[in-house]
């Protein structure tokens, strides 16, 4: 057997929610039967020796009885996870001398994929990122399991082949029988349906309704607060229903992160439908914001592009909503570790619903709240101030006027969704963006704040004594109110019902 | 031969609910008893007046007994075995006291004050409230901060649940207001609710409020009043307690400092009281020094109104049905309300202010009634806000303000 002793192949590792590429080099050399990986590899590439020397055997090749060693490079990058194992299978292969023509040059093949001890491929998380890395590598193909074929395939400027066995990339690489490449996958036209509350079913509440409407419209964040059974969780979880699709960029952006959390569909990779996310309150820190030893996107990266729903609120771990600071002033979440800081996006809407008391009934007039007051206080303390100064909507909810059988004539989803659609299509017009992204040098004459306007604004908050980031958050609000209402100059009527729905107003 | 029944100057007691702290008995002795030496006896004043357990009743059997503080110093703890009615922890505490001189506890209690930002003012002196001279048994030592001159002035107690509602919000400020203008000092006692809506209402409408504290003046009780606490000083009113520096505050204080209040003022106005309300102590207090009493009444199925819908049932209090109506019945004239422009009210504005002035309602409500679009409404009500037309103390109910009334009238 003739040996080629040094092999070299490519592969790539998830760092959050982005893709690097990774070099995975072999060296087969005389010495005691021995195969050791190097490269801070994690214990899941540890064990990638047991299943390439069973997936090599059952595939009908032999493991050179020599001294392996795998270095997987960078070699100061901590690696975790399965992905590397047809990597290393070919990189064996090619030193052993068992390749025997390679069609290809090993250097222009990203080769991702689990191996099953049988030598079947199994699908990799963050695969859309993992090629996407390869691409940005100047690296001409991939070879993807099967199973992430489709979601591979979505990334532009790469050939991507899709496999099923070590077998077949064997025989690809050494051109006995090619793949066939993968055809890229289409973004979905529209969003698939969602099974959220239609808006027709909530009794009453018009303010709630109104303020989800802006909200969404805007992307500003909405709390609801108010006793138990009124409805607060129907209207937040009715804006399901009412989301504008996700755009081509947003949608190869969320659809990204779904992968590398390993959520994505796989006969529908790519994701139309803009993200509503509704933890439950015994949420981790971590599973909030994201990290672990292999770092995950958490709830706030899932929600990305879209709503991050919390209710009861103020049942949350108080560190964990701490942590929800910085991606709602910045979004994106920072990540320290021991090796380095890694970002990844995380701009969401906030929706919080939560009770005014313990018991629920503070401040209603159904009911008289038994609560002390002391702990009444303590418990609307759990929304620390930092996190209410970054909510854009409150509103204090009471119990309908009156339940008759008759809805009053309740407008149903699809009517505020036509609306919120209008409103979204004349920022993106105005500004390419969401009004809750306007920057504070942009309230002004371009984006529909006259000057009177604006001395208004200050009026107002020197009357009701707010700060100039409460100011501003008023004002995009008030932008937001103008392009429902069809308006291209913000107006005082738009300013005073914006500040209607300032959390200042908390009990 | 002391019993619940008799009562001070006001006439005999009603008969009342087992639920009410009785008035310590009365010692009718200690009222005229005057030392001999005023000037001398002032630091044994201050240091038996400060034992923990000797409360004014007991001080003054003490004093009347022995015909100065100093002599009843000297005598010690042994002669309270022969009084009604003495904590069991005052021999034991007064025994401790004893090991230091009562002019050194006294010069330490004064320092202590001083350093709180007060000054101690015992029954001796001249600074001394008039309206406590007549009260028995009057405090012996008040710790004061501020302008002790307001109390000079007619004053009223406005009292009320630390639970308030909107409503007893609104009634407590409308009524702080219109008394606050017309020169009567508003009295309450600090706590949350009804009584910093008072005192706030009172500082508010440029007039003054005297504050009778649970805790001592180092201390403010509770501690998100302190700002309100400096206010109320800074705009003529006072601070007052019974306490020394330091003393770390009981449940037995609350219903002392309600005493006190009563006894500060002419007329109790209890705004909102549930059954067993603290305020239901003050209110009874007022009927044994004689103060006349009002009660705001409340829906009969408003648990946070019952105290208050009995207290006019049972004709202890006198039922109160406007601010402008209380005004006479204490004997006070309205001051003329300097209304200022208000400026053109939109036709929306008009509509919502016009809906709150027939009943206060929540948005939710006031979109069945007014019938505007949800988010007209919500503007117009920012707007009567801005003008002090409209407030909703932090709740969703809305209410006018009297401001809004005083327009209406107009």
């Amino acid at each position: 057997m003739g040996l080629r002793m040094l092999a070299r192949t490519v592969s790539a590792s998830l760092l959050g929610v982005e893709g690097l590429p990774v070099r995975v080099e072999v060296d087969v050399a005389f010495g005691l039967p021995s195969m050791t990986i190097v490269g801070l590899a994690g214990s899941a590439v540890q064990e990638a020796r047991e299943r390439v020397r069973s997936a090599l055997r059952n595939s009908g090749f032999e493991l050179p009885a020599r001294r392996i060693t795998v270095n997987l490079a960078p070699a100061d990058l901590p690696k975790e996870g399965t992905g590397y194992d047809l990597a290393i299978a070919i990189g064996i292969l090619s030193a052993s001398g068992q390749l025997p023509s390679v069609s290809l040059t090993l250097d222009d093949v990203a080769l991702l994929g689990e191996l099953a001890l049988d030598g079947g491929l199994q699908t990799v998380a963050g695969a859309m990122a993992l090629v996407a890395a390869a691409r940005d590598a100047q690296i001409a193909a991939a070879i993807v399991p099967l199973a992430n074929g489709a979601e591979a395939a979505s990334v532009a400027g790469i050939v991507v082949f899709a496999a099923r066995s070590l077998g077949d990339v064997v025989a690809h690489l050494s051109g006995v029988r090619q793949l066939e490449a993968s055809v890229r996958t289409p973004l979905p036209a529209t969003p698939s349906a969602v099974d959220a509350p239609d808006l027709s079913e909530v009794i009453g509440q018009h303010l709630a309704r109104r303020a989800l409407e802006i909200a969404i419209a805007g992307r500003h964040s909405l709390a609801l607060s108010g006793p138990p059974g009124i409805g607060k969780t129907l209207i937040l979880r009715a804006a399901a229903g009412l989301l504008p699709a996700l755009d081509d960029v947003e949608a190869i952006e969320v659809s990204r992160i779904y992968s590398v959390a390993g959520l994505t569909d796989r006969r529908a990779p790519l994701i139309r439908q803009r993200p509503f996310r509704a933890p439950h309150h015994t949420v981790s820190t971590q599973a909030l914001v994201g990290g672990g030893p292999r770092v995950r996107p958490g709830e706030a990266s899932l929600a990305h592009r879209g709503v991050l729903f919390l209710d009861e609120t103020l049942h949350f771990r108080a560190d964990a909503l701490d942590a929800l600071r910085q991606p709602l002033e910045s979004g994106q979440v920072t990540i320290a570790r021991v090796d380095g800081v890694l970002t990844m996006p995380a701009r969401f809407m906030l929706f919080a619903a939560f009770n005014p008391c313990p018991c629920g009934w503070l401040g209603t007039v159904a009911r008289t709240c038994v609560c002390e007051p002391s702990s009444a206080r303590r418990y609307a303390g759990r929304l620390s101030g930092p996190l209410r100064d970054r909510l854009d909507l409150l509103v204090l909810m009471e119990e309908p006027a009156h339940i008759e059988g008759g809805q009053d004539g309740a407008e149903p989803s699809a009517v505020v969704a036509g609306r919120i659609a209008a409103a979204w299509q004349r920022q993106v017009e105005r500004q390419g963006g969401a009004n809750a992204e306007l920057s504070p040098a942009q309230i002004g004459p371009t984006f529909g704040f006259e000057p009177p306007l604006v001395s208004l604004l200050a009026q107002r908050g020197r009357r009701f004594g707010l700060s100039p980031r409460r100011l501003h958050r008023a004002a995009r609000l008030a932008r937001t109110i103008a392009d429902l209402e069809r308006r291209d100059l913000v107006t005082e009527l738009d300013l005073d019902e914006s500040l209607r729905y300032r959390p200042e107003a908390i009990v | 031969m002391i019993g619940v029944g008799r009562a001070g100057p006001g006439g005999p007691a009603p008969e009342r609910g087992g639920e009410l702290l009785p008035w310590p008995g009365p010692s009718t002795e200690a009222r005229a008893v005057q030392p001999a030496d005023p000037e001398a006896d002032r630091p044994y004043w201050i240091a038996l007046g400060s034992v923990p357990g000797i409360g004014p009743a007991t001080f003054g059997r003490l004093v009347a007994r022995h015909g100065s503080a100093r002599a009843a110093w000297r005598a010690g703890p042994a002669a309270l075995a022969e009084l009604p009615w003495v904590a069991v922890e005052a021999a034991a505490a007064w025994r401790r006291a004893r090991r230091e001189s009562a002019p050194a506890i006294a010069s330490a209690i004064e320092s202590a004050t001083v350093q709180a930002g007060g000054r101690v003012v015992t029954s001796l002196d001249a600074e001394y409230p008039a309206s406590l001279e007549q009260c028995d048994p009057r405090p012996p030592v008040l710790h004061v901060a501020g302008d002790l001159d307001c109390l000079d002035a007619p004053c009223v107690a406005i009292v009320g649940t630390r639970r308030a509602s909107g409503y007893g919000r609104a009634c407590a400020s409308e009524i702080a207001d219109e008394l606050a203008r017309a020169g009567v000092t508003v009295v309450s006692g600090l706590a949350l609710g009804i009584d910093g809506q008072a005192h706030a209402a009172a500082i508010e409408a440029g007039g003054r409020s005297a504050a009778v504290m649970p805790s001592p003046l180092g201390a403010i009780y509770p501690p998100r009043h302190a700002r309100l606490a400096a206010k109320l000083q800074e705009t003529g009113g006072a601070l007052v307690s019974e306490l020394p520096t330091g003393r770390i505050i009981g449940k037995p204080d609350f219903a002392r400092r309600n005493r006190l209040i009563a006894a500060l003022v002419s007329a109790v106005v209890v705004v909102e009281a549930p059954d067993r309300s603290g305020a239901l102590l003050t209110a009874a207090a007022a009927i044994q020094l004689g103060r006349d009493l009002y009660a705001v009444p409340g829906p009969i199925d408003a648990a946070s109104s019952r105290g208050c819908n009995r207290l006019i049932a049972d004709h202890d209090a006198a039922i109160v049905t406007s601010a402008a109506a209380l005004l006479q019945q204490v004997g006070v004239r309205a001051r003329r309300r300097d209304d200022g422009v208000v400026g053109n009210l939109s036709e929306a504005e008009g509509l919502v202010l016009a809906a709150l002035l027939d009943r206060s309602g929540s948005i939710e409500e006031l979109i069945g009634r007014v019938g505007l679009p949800t988010g007209a409404l919500a503007g117009a009500l920012t707007l009567l806000e801005a003008r002090e037309l409209a407030t909703s103390y932090g709740g969703a109910t809305f209410h006018a303000t009297l401001a809004a009334r005083h327009l209406a009238d107009r």
